[in-house]
């Protein structure tokens, strides 16, 4: 098959199916509703199931009920439906179910706005829901690598029997590009009759397998998160993602950003380097886990001078390049979180005003 | 063999059809030909990508759009402004509405319905070939069928919009002709044009085509890519 034009969203929705994926329940909400009016239509084609929930709690239950059981499956959403989840999710991490969420972040806080947005990141990276948990999420630039990651996204919830999240500002929800879509993996075996409800006889073993999250042993609960830590410290060790962008100049400043805000300061980087301004950038392809190593090393270089962490968010990345780099450069920040993303000519600005 | 369009044109088709920049490109070529042109945007059910978003480079142009007020410019809820009515009532001499996606975005013909049956209008469905739902004879006249039941109204004729944005290449232009000829055939309708990306109209053998060309100077384009200047576009070609 040649390539076709999609919108982020429709590709989203393709791609689950693709990855073998035949149940989608969700709660329509702007600016990634097109993924159930997509899916509305496919899923029967392929005898999958689009289920609209009540609401998003009912929706994050919903996923939890099916995962629990053994399907695969998953959600999209966007920012406060994602809150309204997020309890859901921590029961899904907490009882080791491998699930996807989709969040096409819009403004916020509260209701905020319908246009793009990475104001979710803490709540996706650090957190949203209650419990020493942590989700895997990628957050992709382009329509294509939405594909890619929503593919990649359910093979490694059931690896880690964890929930993973795809990240996406709302621009990846709805601008159409040319996508392809990978090899099928529909008919790729999940592991579920090692932990799922799905019935002794079903397996033909006699084990009984049991998904909670309650542990009331105070030993018991401890054993059980660090059980996850060593997950997460797993993830930290084999799931980093990055791409490098003239990494190998003599880069005055080096941008980190995410998403499709990188693509505007790639087109800055470009810019600048035509007039002789060198600037490196890393785009964290998984945010979490961040990719620290690349950061702290890149931070080393002797002609950088400063990190700058643009992001449509206000400043919430940049505690996560601090981190990396420790102190050794000064870590600035410049963003817009209202609904208009930067443009190319407004990153060169910032970085010349800054270096 | 040029596109000699007047009165009230509609333009529907499937969601990402290219509608949008159908109506504005068309709204430019028809105003540098001197003819008055009038746009309304109609899209309730897209977030993003409107026709609003081009309204300075119309306005500039002498073209105006018709669009809701701006404090609900970005609201979650569909806004549809009386003024519409009212241009219908009193058309320009080329009145362009940009319906939204899919049956769901014809549904607000129907709603004005009791303005637009006074009028003669022509209603145009918008295919691209390149994207699902209308990469099939069949699907394009699946799609024709929701819109006509949705809209209560006849589609009048196609518009070939062959492309795959900056991947686009001539071969999916000469394909795409005659995939929407095909199509236009099936429907018992004219296929009124075809677009061509405006960078390639000197490229491409327009001998090859049975209908006039439009020529699309891209403008919906995401914040890291400048739109296309109009410049080229204003020539029809063989005209």
């Amino acid at each position: 098959m040649g390539k076709i034009l999609m919108k982020g969203n429709e590709a989203i929705g393709e791609a689950a199916i693709r990855a073998g994926c035949l149940n989608y329940f969700a709660y329509p909400i702007t600016p990634q509703s097109e993924v159930a009016e997509y899916l509305a239509r496919r899923m029967p084609e392929v005898n999958g199931v689009f289920l609209q929930g009540e609401s998003e709690v009912a929706v994050g239950y919903m996923i939890f009920g099916a995962s629990a059981c053994g399907e695969r499956v998953f959600t999209t959403s966007s920012s406060p439906g994602v809150s309204l989840m997020s309890e859901a999710i921590s029961y899904i991490a907490g009882a080791q179910c491998p699930a996807v969420f989709v969040n096409i972040i819009r403004g916020g806080p509260g209701l905020g706005g319908i246009l793009p947005s990475q104001a979710d990141y803490f709540q996706a990276t650090k957190g949203g829901g209650h419990g020493d948990y942590r989700l895997l999420v990628m957050a992709p630039a382009s329509v294509q690598e939405a594909v890619e990651m929503v593919m990649k996204a359910f093979p490694l919830a059931e690896k880690y029997r964890n929930p993973v999240m795809i990240l996406g500002d709302g621009l990846i929800g709805q601008m159409m590009e040319p996508v392809e879509f990978p090899e099928d993996l529909r008919t790729e075996p999940s592991n579920k009759d090692e932990w799922a409800t799905n019935g002794m006889s079903t397996r033909g073993d006699d084990k009984q397998n049991l998904v909670k999250s309650l542990y009331l042993d105070p030993t018991a609960l401890n054993d059980h998160n660090l059980l996850l830590k060593s997950k997460y410290d797993q993830m930290k060790k084999e799931e980093v993602l990055y791409e490098p962008v003239n990494m190998d100049t003599d880069y005055k400043a080096l941008i980190v950003s995410y998403g499709t805000m990188s693509r505007v300061c790639k087109s800055a980087v470009a810019m600048l380097k035509e007039e002789g301004i060198e600037v490196g950038m890393i785009r964290p392809q998984t945010l979490f886990p961040f990719p620290e190593k690349a950061i702290a090393d890149a931070a080393e270089k002797s002609s950088c001078k400063i990190i700058l962490s643009i992001e449509m968010s206000m400043g919430q990345m940049v505690e996560d390049v601090e981190r990396c780099v420790k102190g050794k450069l000064p870590v600035s920040w410049y963003g817009k979180c209202g609904g208009d993303v930067p443009s190319p000519e407004e990153i060169m600005d910032v970085v010349k005003e800054r270096i | 063999m040029g596109i000699h369009l007047t009165g009230i044109v509609i333009l529907v088709g499937n969601y990402g059809s290219g509608k949008t920049e159908v109506a504005i490109n068309l709204a430019v070529m028809s105003k540098k030909a001197g003819t008055d042109v009038r746009v309304a945007d109609l899209d309730l059910v897209n977030p993003y990508f409107r026709t609003r978003e081009s309204k300075g480079v119309l306005a500039d142009m002498g073209i105006e759009v018709v669009l809701p007020p701006d404090e609900y410019m970005h609201a979650d809820l569909p806004i549809l402004t009386p003024a519409i009515a009212g241009m219908i009532r009193q058309p320009a001499s080329l009145t362009l509405l940009d319906a939204g996606g899919d049956d769901v975005g014809a549904t607000v013909l129907a709603a004005l319905a009791n303005v637009l049956d006074l009028k003669e209008v022509q209603m145009l469905q918008v295919i691209n070939p390149f994207r699902p739902n209308t990469d099939t004879i069949e699907g394009c006249l699946r799609i024709r069928d929701e819109i006509e039941t949705a809209s209560k109204r006849k589609i009048t004729g196609i518009v070939g919009n062959a492309n795959l944005i900056n991947e686009t290449t001539s071969d999916i232009i000469y394909q795409g002709h005659d995939f929407v000829n095909q199509a236009a055939y099936a429907s018992g309708l004219d296929l009124e044009f075809i677009t061509v990306p405006a960078d390639f109209i000197e490229q491409i053998d327009m001998t090859y085509f049975s209908c006039p060309i439009l020529p699309v100077a891209r403008q919906l384009v995401p914040p890291w890519i400048e739109p296309k200047s109009f410049v080229n576009s204003t020539q029809q070609p063989g005209s």
